[in-house]
Formats: structure tokens, sequence, C-alpha cells
């Protein structure tokens, strides 16, 4: 029996950094236990606050936009694309934008939305729209917007093609059954394609929101986490609290949190989730 | 019922294909159309006061500064040799783990115990562990080498593996190996002759999936090395990007290699990127 020395290794190695970043959350940098003042100091950062606002801004304005363009664009090559070829070709364009990495798309989001360079604002104002330079990358909110954006490039197609998916489940019969009956697009999505396609929404708003809470690359390429604090989500507070602050008690404290706040969503959630079991 | 095809409801959708397509084609190509062209640009043109949007005498003189007087070909051989490692360490431990779930028999439960923690493992942020990590790093002493990474990348694809080779594994015929073994071959030949051959399409794809997601990692790299000896090329990246004055076509150069390789290699292991994206929930058709 190999498998138990090699689960028992693997499960060490990925054990005992819990136990050193629980031991790191409860002492001073001089190793002498302060029990909960770690915590108390991160809880009462107002910069945390900032993290966590910014956080919620972009998991609501990514997450819901994902979703309705990935659902409006399966929908929409479902019923009008027939042609295999042409859907073998979208699903392969598809999966393309999901292994650029994150650090390339922060910087080709660079040559789009930077002052000077940026061809955004050269479109603009070629077309006559803009007058005056518009900061994408400045102005707190479209900073939001900007760093938002990418991350709507990067995974609308992975919501699509799990959609997509999800609706060639759906069986001919009903829909026939629907359309024969008279049943417009937008009730046979209601009522038959909806329900085979609910179970997917969960895994998408699960693996996405996992996601939106370790989001750093893009935003660390694009903004660093301003103007100010406007675009710094959790994972670069946490980066900064470390890294630039130097404060490993209060950075450990905040580790151990969001660990606990996972974990806890974790079992929530996979109680609801259609994983295979067997 | 062929010659119907030009009816007006088979025009609109005809229509309505080519904007819904052309929209998205736009939306995606433009990006990275102007990513080339930028990377294309000479340093002269970039100082010139209108920003031509059409190449406009292209030269891969970036491409030069980028990999020879900036020396970045050493990251990208660390990527390479990073990537690699990570892949192999992965699919190993991978198999160790998937070839007693899915072929030996094992009490369900372990079964399902070792699925359900190796998919918990997808959900860890990063930032959180990367506290310990660094101090595990420099207690080690391995900080600033590959090493550190190549670990710690396995270990964060190892989820992925186990999920993935499970799949695979699953979907091969336990008799082949059981004929195999009445033919008089041990366990270890029926799994190295029978089993691994059949389970080869699957382990590539593995491979090359587990391959461009450590391709790809930023956080990691960035925090637990400091000098060419370890930095992989996202690290590099990000140095041209956060300087003072930003050279934009040394940047896009660098954006196009960093993205060149995971592309090429997603071509070929199209079929399985959703499974394994989803953990197996969603199945290539």
């Amino acid at each position: 029996m190999i498998l138990l020395p090699a689960l028992g290794t693997v499960f060490a190695v990925v054990t005992i950094p819990f136990f050193i970043v629980v031991i790191q959350s409860i002492t001073a940098d001089d190793g002498s236990l302060v029990g909960l003042r770690n915590f108390s100091r991160a809880l009462s950062n107002p910069l945390l606050y900032d993290a966590l606002r910014a956080t919620g801004v972009y998991a609501l304005l990514v997450l819901p936009t994902e979703i309705f363009l990935g659902l409006a664009f399966a929908l929409f090559v479902h019923r009008t694309v027939r042609r295999p070829g042409l859907r073998a070709a979208i699903y392969v364009l598809a999966i393309l934008p999901l292994v650029v990495p994150p650090v390339a798309i922060g910087v080709v989001a660079r040559l789009i939305y930077a002052p000077g360079y940026g061809v955004l604002n050269v479109i603009l104002e070629r077309l006559g729209v803009m007058h005056q330079e518009i900061l994408w990358l400045g102005d707190p909110n479209l900073a939001m917007f900007s760093v938002a954006s990418v991350d709507i490039w990067q995974w609308t197609p992975f919501v699509y093609l799990v959609l997509f998916a999800g609706l060639q489940t759906v069986p001919k019969e009903s829909v026939e059954a629907a359309q024969v009956d008279g049943a417009t697009w937008w009730t046979q999505f209601r009522y038959i394609e909806l329900f085979y396609l609910r179970p997917l929404f969960l895994l998408i708003l699960f693996f996405r929101l996992a996601d939106v809470i370790r989001v750093f690359d893009h935003v660390f390429i694009l903004t660093g986490g301003g103007p100010g604090t406007s675009t710094q989500l959790l994972s670069l507070y946490l980066y900064r609290v470390e890294f630039k602050f130097f404060d490993g008690g209060q950075a450990a404290a905040l580790a151990v949190a969001v660990l606990v706040t996972i974990s806890l969503l974790y079992t929530l959630v996979t109680r609801v989730l259609p994983l295979e079991r067997a | 019922m062929r010659r119907r095809s030009r009816t007006p409801t088979a025009l609109l959708r005809i229509a309505l294909t080519v904007v819904g397509l052309g929209i998205a084609g736009l939306l995606y190509g433009f990006p990275l159309y102007w990513l080339v062209v930028t990377s294309l640009k000479s340093k002269a043109e970039l100082f010139a006061s209108t920003i031509h949007l059409l190449p406009h005498n292209p030269t891969l003189a970036a491409y030069s500064s980028v990999l020879i007087d900036r020396g970045f070909w050493v990251l990208l051989k660390n990527s390479v040799i990073v990537c690699a490692s990570t892949v192999l360490v992965t699919i190993v431990i991978g198999l160790i783990i998937t070839y007693p779930i899915t072929r030996l028999p094992v009490p369900v439960r372990l079964r399902v115990g070792v699925l359900n923690w190796a998919l918990s493992l997808r959900f860890l942020p990063p930032i959180a562990v990367v506290i310990p990590y660094f101090a595990i790093v420099r207690t080690l002493q391995i900080y600033d080498q590959p090493i550190a990474l190549i670990g710690i990348y396995s270990l964060f694809n190892l989820p992925f593996a186990i999920w993935m080779l499970k799949g695979f594994l699953a979907e091969i015929p336990l008799e082949l190996e059981d004929a195999a073994q009445v033919d008089g071959a041990n366990r270890w030949t029926a799994f190295w002759q029978v089993l691994l051959p059949l389970a080869t399409p699957g382990i590539l794809a593995a491979g090359i999936i587990i391959f461009t997601f450590a391709w790809s990692e930023f956080l990691f790299a960035l925090i637990l090395t400091a000098t060419p000896n370890a930095q992989t090329f996202p690290v590099g990246v990000q140095g041209l990007v956060t300087q003072f004055e930003i050279i934009w076509n040394d940047m896009a150069a660098a954006g196009v290699i960093a993205m060149a390789l995971p592309l090429a290699l997603m071509v070929i292991a199209r079929k399985y990127i959703v499974a394994g994206l989803t953990f197996g929930v969603i199945r290539e058709k």
C-alpha cells in the first residue's frame, strides 16, 4: 500500500502551514504570545473595510455581468449557430482567454486604458466622442470599472462554456413539444432550459466567488490597488500588510480569518453542488 | 427543406449570427491585436505624436530587447524548468494517489474523502497561505530557488491532477489489467504496459493544463523569488509594467511571449480544459 504514505505526506505538507499561520496569528514578531491582539488590530484597521468594500463592489460588478453575458451568448449560439464546424471553432476560441496569464492580460489592459498611450482614448477621440482625456486608471470609479472589465473579459467565456454545455443536455423532445405548443423563446428558456441550467449557475457562482477572493495578478499589474485604496481588493490588501507594512501578526490574523470564511463557504456550497461523488 | 434556407427567419438568423459573433470577435480580437501591433513598434515610433492603429514599419526589436538586452531569456528558462518539473511531480503524485482509489478495492469513504479533500484545496486562496509558506521557505533556506516554486505549484495543482486522472483512469475497463495479470504479469507490469499506454492521452492533457496554470502563476513567484536565479517570466513582465517609465513595445513583447506558449498548448489540449476547470462536472462532448 503506497497510497497511505503518499496521502499522509501530502496531507502533512498541506496541513502544517495552517498550524504555522494560526501560531503566527497569536504571537508577536518576537515570538511572545499576544492572544487575540493581532485579530483586534486587524479588525480595527479601517483599510480592511476599504478592502472588503472594494472586493464586494468588484464581485457585484463582475459576477452578474459574467453570468448574464455568458448566458446570453450561450443561448445565442445555441439558438442561431447550427453548423457544427462553427460551434467547434467558437469552443476553441472561447477556451483561449481562460489560459492567458492574468499578468499578460494586465499588460493588454494597460495598453488600452493607460493615459498617453492607451488606445481606448485614441479611438474615442478619433470617433469624436471624447474631447478631454479620460483617466481610466486615475479616477477611483473608472479604475474599478477598468479592473473589473479585465475579469469580465477573461471569465465570461468560462460561463459561456459551462452553460453552453448545459444547454446541450436539454432533451430535444421536451423543447420540440414546447415549440409545437407555441412556446416563445423566452418561455422555452424560462420553463425548460433554465431547469437544466440551475445547478450549473450554482457551480459557476461557487468557482467564480472563490476566484474573486483570490484575484491579485491583473489588478496588481493594472492599478496596484490604486488610486488610493479604490481597487485594493482583499488579496492585495493582505499582500500589502505582510510585505509592505511588514506586519506579520496582523497579516496572519487576516489570513486565518480568510481561511475560516472560505472553509465555511466551502462546506455550505458543496452540499448543494452537483459534483460527481462516485 | 434545404431550399427554405433563404426564408426571412433564416436570413435573420444568419444576420444575427454575423452581428453577434462580430461583436464578440471585436471585443476579444482587438485587445490582442493591439498587443501584437504595439510589440512590433520601434522605439522611435512610440514617441511619434500620432498613434498608428495599423502596423507601421514592423520590427522585432522589442523582442530582442526583452529577451537579450534585458536578459529575460533566463526567466523564460526558469519558467520552463519550474513548469516542467511541476508537471512531472504533480502527475507522479497524482497517479500514486489515483491509481489505488480507482483500481484497488479501497473503502468508499477513503475514496470520497480523498476526492473531497482535493476539491477543497482548489478553493484555498493563495494569499492566505503565502504567509506561512514564506516562513517555511526561509527556514528551509530555499528562498529564491526554483525548488520552492516547484513544491508549491505541485501542491496547488494536485487537486486538478487527482480529479482529472481519476476521471481518465475510471474510464479504462478493469478487465484489461485483470487479463494481463491472468497471463502472468504482476500488478506493476500490468500498470506499466497496459494501463499507462491507455491513459497516456489523458495524462498528457492533464500535464498540459497543469503546465499552463504553473506558467501563469504570479503571486508565489513574486513573493518567493528575488533574482533571475529563480524569477519566472510573469515576474519579469511585472517589472516592466511597474517601473517609472513604461517602454510600451517591450512590455507588449513580453506580454506576447507570456501568452504564446499557453495558447499554443491549449489548442492541443482543448478537449479537456473545461472538464479540468470544473472538476469533471462538465465533460467534453
